[in-house]
């Protein structure tokens, strides 16, 4: 009887092909204020929170900011520590990509901190889309891929390309231009989601709102009770459900956004929306050649 | 010789609440009226307390794509286009949610040999000089060299 073993297509890869070696990090005791301003300069969705020593003792996310908005703390007088969560979940630059992935997965968060030799060393960050930009530009590379196909001279290769529809969440969280940004972090909060589509009276798509601009937001001085019109981002970054999932990373890179609304033929009919994480999630940047890798049968 | 004999009294300055476009233009401004590139803006608010420094690499910083390396490998790149639509995005970001908050002064009585010591030890190019709690000044640091190497024009 044949041995099945499985071959993860991440194997061999580890994280430190990955990562970025740029750690923001900041005291236990600057304000919220100072945190948004770092979360929305670097880009990052957590900032490593340090003690007196220097020493890692948490993590400060956009989602801990957002909670903050609504728990109506003070901007300027609250302070890292008051919101930080800790323990941080950390992986190693030598660890596999898979078991990282997994990791992130396991403990719901969006990014690991990647710790060097010393305990108090960070060396760098993980996020799903570092793990996207590493598998897209491997995908870019590779024969079978969607991008270089056209150059094979063997037509004969029938690898199934992976299509958006393959990869996307079919549960997409919406909310009315004039529902209050406290109703909107309550529907971010309940399905634990980064963003929410934005819909007119006749619930066509007309913007997105994300946990970015709501700790903008909150950085500006806006009450919870503003109307969603007020801050959400438009046009909203979409895609047909039957693009190629190469094309619609490559579009997520280049927009520089982090997921985008499927649509099914007609732009206003959104059926799904697909994540840089449900991307990282599929183990692939274009075709099923990486995915059925995984499994093969041992002699 | 100290700051505020090689300081610039004349200044420009961002508000906090300005939109990145808005201080984008007062950087062409700022280096029109002053006849010279200017790389870096004080941030001063309504109490007229200097809160931040916004900098040319602070803006660029903000609007680089985050995977900007995969850019570079896409060679069928429309760039220029995809960049336009990149800084639309940025409409609701204003000066005090990238400005640099932590800000290195000095006194104008502050040594000009030690504006020199502070500008190459922290790679700063411009410092603001505060007195009490006002800002009086600036210097930059073509303002240090050409005093400190007058001798060779």
């Amino acid at each position: 009887m044949p041995v099945v073993s499985t071959r993860d297509i991440l194997k061999g890869l580890l994280v430190e092909e990955a990562m970025r070696r740029q750690v923001i990090q900041l005291s236990h005791d600057v304000s919220l204020d100072k945190c948004i301003n770092q979360l929305i300069k670097f880009k990052v969705n957590a900032l490593l929170i340090t003690d007196e020593t220097r020493c890692p003792v948490g993590a400060v996310s956009k989602t801990d900011i957002v909670g903050a908005f609504y728990g109506g703390l003070p901007i300027a007088e609250s302070l890292s520590m008051d919101i930080m969560n800790g323990p941080l979940i950390t992986c190693f630059p030598d660890d596999e990509l898979g078991v990282a992935l997994d990791l992130m997965r396991r403990n719901g968060v969006h990014q690991l901190f990647v710790q060097g030799a010393e305990p108090c060393a960070m060396v760098g960050t993980l996020s799903y889309s570092d793990v996207v930009a590493l598998l897209y530009r491997y995908c870019r590379a590779c024969p079978k891929g969607a991008v270089r196909r056209s150059e094979l001279t063997d037509c004969s290769d029938q690898t199934q390309l992976l299509i958006v529809r393959d990869a996307m969440s079919t549960s997409v969280i919406s909310c009315r231009q004039e529902d209050s940004l406290a109703r909107v972090i309550e529907g971010l909060t309940a399905h634990r989601l980064g963003a929410v589509l934005v819909q007119d009276a006749k619930g066509l798509p007309v913007g997105v709102i994300s946990k970015t601009d709501i700790i903008l937001a909150y950085h500006h001085g806006s009450s919870l009770e503003v109307e969603a019109r007020s801050i959400f981002k438009a046009p909203v970054a979409s895609c047909d459900e039957n693009s190629l999932l190469s094309d619609a990373i490559r579009h997520m890179f280049l927009k520089d956004v982090q997921r985008l609304f499927a649509y099914a033929g007609d732009p206003s009919r959104i059926v799904g929306v697909l994540s840089l994480s449900d991307a990282a999630h599929i183990r692939s940047g274009s075709c099923r050649a990486c995915i059925t890798s995984r499994i093969i049968a041992a002699p | 010789m100290y700051a505020r004999d090689i300081m610039s009294p004349r200044f420009h300055i961002l508000s906090p609440a300005n939109s990145i476009a808005e201080a984008v233009k007062m950087f062409h401004i700022a280096s029109v009226e002053e006849q010279k590139r200017i790389f870096g803006l004080m941030v001063i608010d309504e109490k007229d307390q200097l809160v931040g420094m916004l900098s040319m690499y602070d803006i660029i910083l903000f609007i680089q794509p985050k995977h900007i390396h995969v850019w570079s490998e896409i060679e069928d790149l429309e760039a220029h286009a995809i960049f336009g639509e990149l800084l639309d995005r940025v409409k609701s970001v204003r000066v005090s949610d990238i400005m640099t908050t932590n800000v290195v002064t000095v006194k104008p009585q502050t040594h000009v040999m030690a504006i020199a010591d502070l500008m190459i030890k922290r790679h700063i190019r411009r410092l603001p000089v505060v007195d009490g709690n006002n800002v009086v000044g600036v210097v930059y640091i073509s303002d240090l060299f050409y005093h400190l190497l007058e001798k060779f024009l």
